[in-house]
């Protein structure tokens, strides 16, 4: 399986992987570390929009957080998507 | 179920705890009778050595049974061995069901877990923090941990809330007596404030020293009239875990500006002139603030009258410079203070009730023109949380947050708008500690923030340049933006941790996680 990375395990930010899925798959995503407690809806909102915008509808990821906010959790997960994609 | 003065739901009757009374204001409650005490014991000529072989020896003689209250000071810190010494000596010995009555437990102490599950401690009064502070959330513990300030503990005891069996007092050095020093010997610590109500208070006193030397030791920090044992052994602590090296100024930028600006407060505030006090703890935010506080005060020419709480190397440079006459210390954080606490008269040891008792004929905390605190989190009628984490474990100790909040006449809560993506002001705090009717003012890198109570704040920090002024709303408002919408906490309904104010009315109920 193809996997990819973005991101670190400094403060306010997240160690995002994500790993390529079988067509029909669906999105699964795993959310662990210091946010999750209280912002685990808000988290699965995010990577959702950022997944849909990107049109990407089948794949797994995982977020290792340490307290990132959206506008930087939108980031790691694009970025590791695009890696995954060989575009970065 | 009553809702107190800071609107929270407390049951009449809380299983472990008994009748509980509701907080009614901060200085609402006034005591009532005497105060309580401990035993009368008699000892003649005929004895001159109280010295026994070892620490079970020492627990046989005490005459500790299984359901008694064992009491321990935390001077020793993330250093200690003394505890977990101790209650592995019980369990050897087959005692059980003990109550666990320590001015603090630290992250050494997740040992004592293995003690929990087999029933030799049932019951902890006293701070949780790290691994067993989780264990509890996590409902390990069928009775509810008692947090109580360092003020609250001896009022407790004073009061005769609480009845400690036998206090085993980790000695530094000590004499066959039982007289002891907490400045000198492998292990030396600097203050033992906490130990002196125990020592004081219980039926019987163990000292356990790992520097035994011919009587009379000095100086004298408890006296040879409480002990009634003395052991030796090998070692009572370790002692990079007893203090450290240094404390340092933090270097974070964003948190150099949050001291700034509460240096700035202080500044502008009626209280920075010849003779201000101040207690700032060893915090990285604290520190700084100190830092450009003393800038401030050599610019301006003025000269602090003393230095409370928990004393610092920083602390102990103000003393030296002259920029505060005394220091009045309940704990030695780091080897400079242990130094100075032994050779500086100037520097004085004081006892928790000295430091911060509200049933006393005053304490040291009621002279504090300036405190600055922590907390994880504060709401918008500025009551502040120190005892969970966001996610609802039970984490952390009152300490001395209470009293100092209550007692100094500026009490300022410093720290940055989020941790991570956690807000640190919100709606409303998980658990209450300190009620916002002492808070004054809430410093983040936005600006200060100040009680609407004080008028004469606001007014003094509008006529500072370079000094944002921001109101409590602006503020949460702006957390919740940045943060974005939290989920709710699962709880359980059964009551893990009991927070008492300091005058042992309960402020605060803490809950069990759903796992």
């Amino acid at each position: 399986m193809k996997t990819a990375q973005a991101g670190t395990l400094e403060s306010m930010d997240c160690l995002v992987t994500v790993t390529e899925a079988q067509s029909g798959a669906g999105v699964k995503i795993d959310i662990t570390g210091a946010s999750a407690a209280r912002f685990r809806t808000a988290m699965e909102k995010k990577i959702t929009e950022v997944l849909s915008a990107m049109k990407v509808s089948d794949i797994e990821i995982q977020v290792q957080d340490n307290g990132a906010l959206d506008i930087v959790l939108g980031a790691r997960v694009e970025a590791a998507v695009k890696r995954l994609g060989g575009a970065a | 179920m009553a809702i107190n003065a800071v609107g929270r739901e407390i049951p009449d009757f809380i299983e472990g705890y008994g009748k509980t009374k509701l907080f009614q204001g901060a200085f609402a409650r006034k005591p009532e009778g005497n105060i309580a005490g401990p035993k009368l014991r008699c000892v003649n000529s005929d004895r001159t050595d109280k010295r026994v072989s070892g620490v079970k020896e020492a627990i046989i003689a005490s005459g500790l049974k299984s359901g008694m209250t064992v009491s321990f000071h935390h001077h020793m810190r993330n250093g200690d061995y003394v505890v977990n010494m101790v209650i592995d000596a019980c369990a050897e010995l087959g005692i059980k069901d003990l109550t666990l009555f320590p001015t603090a437990l630290f992250g050494v102490h997740k040992h004592l877990i293995d003690h929990i599950k087999s029933g030799v401690i049932t019951k902890i009064m006293g701070s949780v923090n790290g691994p067993i502070g989780q264990l509890v959330s996590e409902g390990g513990m069928d009775v509810p941990v008692v947090l109580r300030s360092h003020g609250g503990r001896p009022r407790a005891v004073m009061a005769g809330d609480v009845h400690i069996d036998v206090a085993f007092i980790a000695a530094p050095t000590a004499d066959q007596y039982g007289n002891i020093c907490g400045t000198q010997g492998p292990s030396a610590c600097g203050s033992l404030g906490y130990a002196f109500t125990d020592a004081q208070y219980a039926d019987c006193v163990v000292a356990i020293t790992d520097n035994l030397q011919p009587f009379p030791v000095s100086p004298v920090s408890i006296s040879q009239v409480y002990a009634d044992y003395v052991v030796e052994v090998q070692s009572i602590g370790d002692p990079a875990g007893i203090v450290s090296g240094t404390t340092k100024v933090t270097r974070d930028p964003l948190r150099l500006l949050i001291s700034r600006y509460a240096s700035l407060l202080i500044e502008a505030s009626p209280y920075f002139k010849d003779g201000i006090s101040f207690q700032t703890g060893a915090g990285g935010i604290p520190l700084a603030v100190t830092a450009f506080m003393k800038q401030a005060m050599i610019k301006k020419g003025i000269k602090g009258s003393f230095g409370l709480g928990g004393i610092t190397g920083y602390f102990v440079e103000l003393l030296r410079e002259g920029l505060v006459e005394k220091l009045m210390d309940v704990q030695s954080f780091d080897l400079d203070a242990v130094r100075s606490i032994g050779e500086n008269p100037n520097h004085i040891e004081i006892s928790a009730d000295w430091y911060a008792n509200p049933w006393n004929n005053g304490a040291a905390v009621n002279m504090l023109d300036v405190v600055i605190l922590g907390a994880t989190e504060v709401d918008t009628s500025f009551n502040a949380n120190v005892n969970t984490e966001a996610d609802g474990a039970l984490l952390h100790g009152t300490g001395g947050h209470q009293d100092t909040a209550a007692g100094a006449k500026l009490t300022i809560i410093a720290q940055p708008l989020l941790r991570g993506r956690i807000p640190c002001v919100t709606d409303k705090v998980v658990t209450v500690t300190t009620p916002g009717e002492v808070v004054d003012a809430v410093v983040t890198e936005y600006g200060v923030t100040i009680n609407p109570k004080r008028k004469d704040l606001i007014d003094a920090c509008a006529a500072v340049k370079g000094l944002p002024v921001v109101s409590m709303e602006e503020l949460a408002a702006r957390a919740a933006k940045m943060s974005g919408p939290t989920d709710d906490i699962k709880m359980t309904d059964k009551i893990v941790g009991v927070v008492e104010w300091r005058d042992g009315t309960v402020i605060d109920v803490v809950r069990g996680l759903k796992k």
